[in-house]
């Protein structure tokens, strides 16, 4: 596919600055929340008094979580809303600027009139896209993995219940991190790929951007209310927060769940695509 | 002589606009082909269809011999749009390396060559350049890797007088090794310098199509006559090469186009106490065709 490198290290390096600074940004929040985790682990007496879904599921408290230990810690102060929102709202910048911020501007028409094709420079936006997405995500990831040790994150933590069960935590490991950044990155990736799929089908930056954040917050909003009421239940499928909040792949582990942004991605990309070669360009 | 830019019953419509209406029109080899109407009437619509931004509604658009949607026919064609548009941060020199290696590179030489003619500091980012010089990348993008056939959209748009003056060699030199040139344009002293023929498009359609020279046949005298009384124009509209004839605060101007003898006369007869002459300009004509929808006054 003729140019496809050359238009995919492109639209990196006209990316490089802001990359920067969304791993500078992100890396920031990720130590500062990791560096308060000593305060909180050797305060005595102090507990979370927490009831109902909705407040729960908006701390991202599940079954069998403690948020004294450092998985439970690193959950509700990082894992289980921070954090996917950021690598959320990255995505959305980015798939929206794959293709229709490009077009907005003018940029994409004169792209065009190069010997490059429409699928080029789709699928070469796309793997961009999907490449700043996951260095940001792995760089913050790799902030955290150093500051385990740095603020005793790694060690297993002894609680005592009111009945004088000693029940031991263990500390967070670096494969703890990957399974969370991992399943953080793909329900951003997600979407990014409904933003690219905006993007990519309407070439209307606006509508894209728009509708890709109703549709992230709206989810968000909805698997919450849905704790709330069991009527809005069944239409919490098109929620990515229903399996990631619940299987909290921090602490449980990786599930097969984490394949469904995938899916969504691959699709996006594959509609977003066919869309893209059919329709007229947007004029600037 | 083979075609670089052929369109059969072109027709581009959105909803209830019709932006291009049935244009025909063919552009062959080694012609500078200027496309002329006003703003909104269907220039850039068109340029864009032919290099595949949009696609027709019906109708066909061939360049070069094959479809604008071929990346090959592309590498043989520079563009230069009306508003060019790039990255901010980007360089004039990382936008010719891009755009070079796109094209399939070897084109630093000429690249340099037309930095050098232009003034152009590469080294700038596209943030700190003012309209002229974000137009002189455009231009040595446009120009760098010698295309066979360029469409430029209000190419000296933003230049000072030198640049365009530059240009317009560059243009010539262009056409004398060869390029074909499809290109919009309101200064019609540019258009009448560069230009073998023209078109005019007035809302969506092909209103005429002339040679410069046809044009400039166009460019004919006009003479003013005073009468002491008043006098009806078409007693002169009648006479031989008056192509038209109005009456305007007690005098009558007349357009001829050939020998004036016969008009003269006539004034002479109806008792014509002065005259004056005047040269049109181009301009003038251009006014009068869109005025008129092409239909030649």
């Amino acid at each position: 596919m003729s140019g496809f490198l050359t238009v995919y290290w492109r639209w990196l390096q006209d990316r490089r600055l802001s990359t920067i600074v969304w791993i500078a940004g992100i890396a920031v929040i990720v130590v500062a929340t990791a560096a308060f985790y000593p305060t909180l682990s050797h305060a005595s007496g102090s507990s979370l008094n927490v009831s109902g879904g909705a407040i729960n599921s908006l701390l991202g408290l599940g079954q069998g979580i403690d948020p004294k230990s450092p998985l439970g810690y690193l959950w509700i102060g990082l894992y289980a809303n921070v954090y996917p929102w950021m690598l959320m709202a990255l995505g959305v910048v980015l798939g929206v600027a794959a293709i229709a911020g490009d077009e907005d501007t003018g940029g994409l028409e004169y792209l065009l009139a190069r010997p490059v094709t429409r699928s080029t420079v789709a699928l070469a936006r796309f793997a961009g896209m999907v490449t700043i997405l996951a260095l940001v995500a792995a760089a913050s990831g790799l902030s955290l993995v150093i500051c385990l040790p740095v603020f005793d994150l790694n060690e297993s933590v002894k609680t005592t219940a009111a009945s004088g069960t000693v029940t031991t935590s263990p500390g967070a490991t670096i494969g703890d991190i990957f399974n969370g950044t991992f399943s953080a990155f793909a329900v951003g990736l997600g979407l990014a790929g409904v933003a690219f799929l905006l993007g990519a089908a309407t070439g209307r930056k606006a509508l894209a951007l728009g509708v890709a954040t109703v549709l992230g917050v709206g989810g968000y909003v909805l698997y919450t209310l849905s704790n709330s009421t069991d009527k809005l239940k069944p239409l919490t499928w098109i929620s990515p927060w229903r399996w990631y909040v619940a299987d909290a792949m921090l602490i449980k582990g990786l599930t097969w769940n984490v394949a469904l942004p995938f899916v969504l991605a691959a699709l996006s990309l594959l509609v977003g695509w066919w869309a893209f070669l059919r329709r007229d360009l947007q004029a600037a | 002589m083979d075609a670089v830019i052929e369109t059969n019953d072109l027709t581009k419509i959105w909803g209830d606009v019709t932006a291009v209406s049935d244009l025909s029109l063919r552009v062959t080899a080694e012609e500078c082909y200027a496309f002329l109407g006003r703003n909104g009437s269907g220039k850039s619509t068109t340029a864009r269809m032919l290099l595949d931004f949009i696609r027709p509604t019906r109708g066909r658009a061939r360049v070069l011999g094959g479809s604008g949607r071929d990346p090959a026919i592309r590498a043989r064609v520079g563009y230069l749009p009306g508003d060019l548009n790039l990255p901010r941060a980007m360089t004039g020199a990382a936008a010719i390396d891009y755009f070079g290696a796109l094209q399939g590179g070897g084109h630093e030489a000429e690249a340099a060559s037309l930095v050098e003619r232009f003034g152009l500091d590469p080294g700038r980012p596209v943030r700190e350049l003012s309209t002229g010089n974000r137009r002189k990348v455009g231009l040595v993008l446009a120009f760098m890797s010698r295309p066979e056939l360029l469409i430029l959209d209000e190419p000296t748009s933003g230049l000072d007088p030198v640049l365009q003056e530059e240009f317009r060699k560059l243009l010539a030199e262009r056409k004398a090794a060869g390029a074909s040139i499809w290109l919009t344009s309101h200064v019609m002293a540019e258009v009448e310098r560069v230009a073998d023929r023209v078109g005019l498009i007035r809302d969506g359609m092909l209103v005429s199509e002339l040679s410069m020279d046809e044009l400039r046949r166009q460019a004919a005298d006009r003479i003013r006559f005073s009468f002491p009384g008043s006098v009806d124009p078409a007693s002169l509209a009648g006479a031989a090469n008056v192509t038209a004839a109005s009456v305007d605060d007690g005098a009558v101007t007349v357009t001829v186009n050939g020998p004036v003898t016969d008009v003269l006369r006539r004034a002479a007869e109806l008792g014509a106490t002065a005259v004056e002459t005047e040269r049109r300009e181009l301009d003038d004509i251009f006014l009068e065709l869109f005025d008129t929808g092409g239909q030649h006054p």
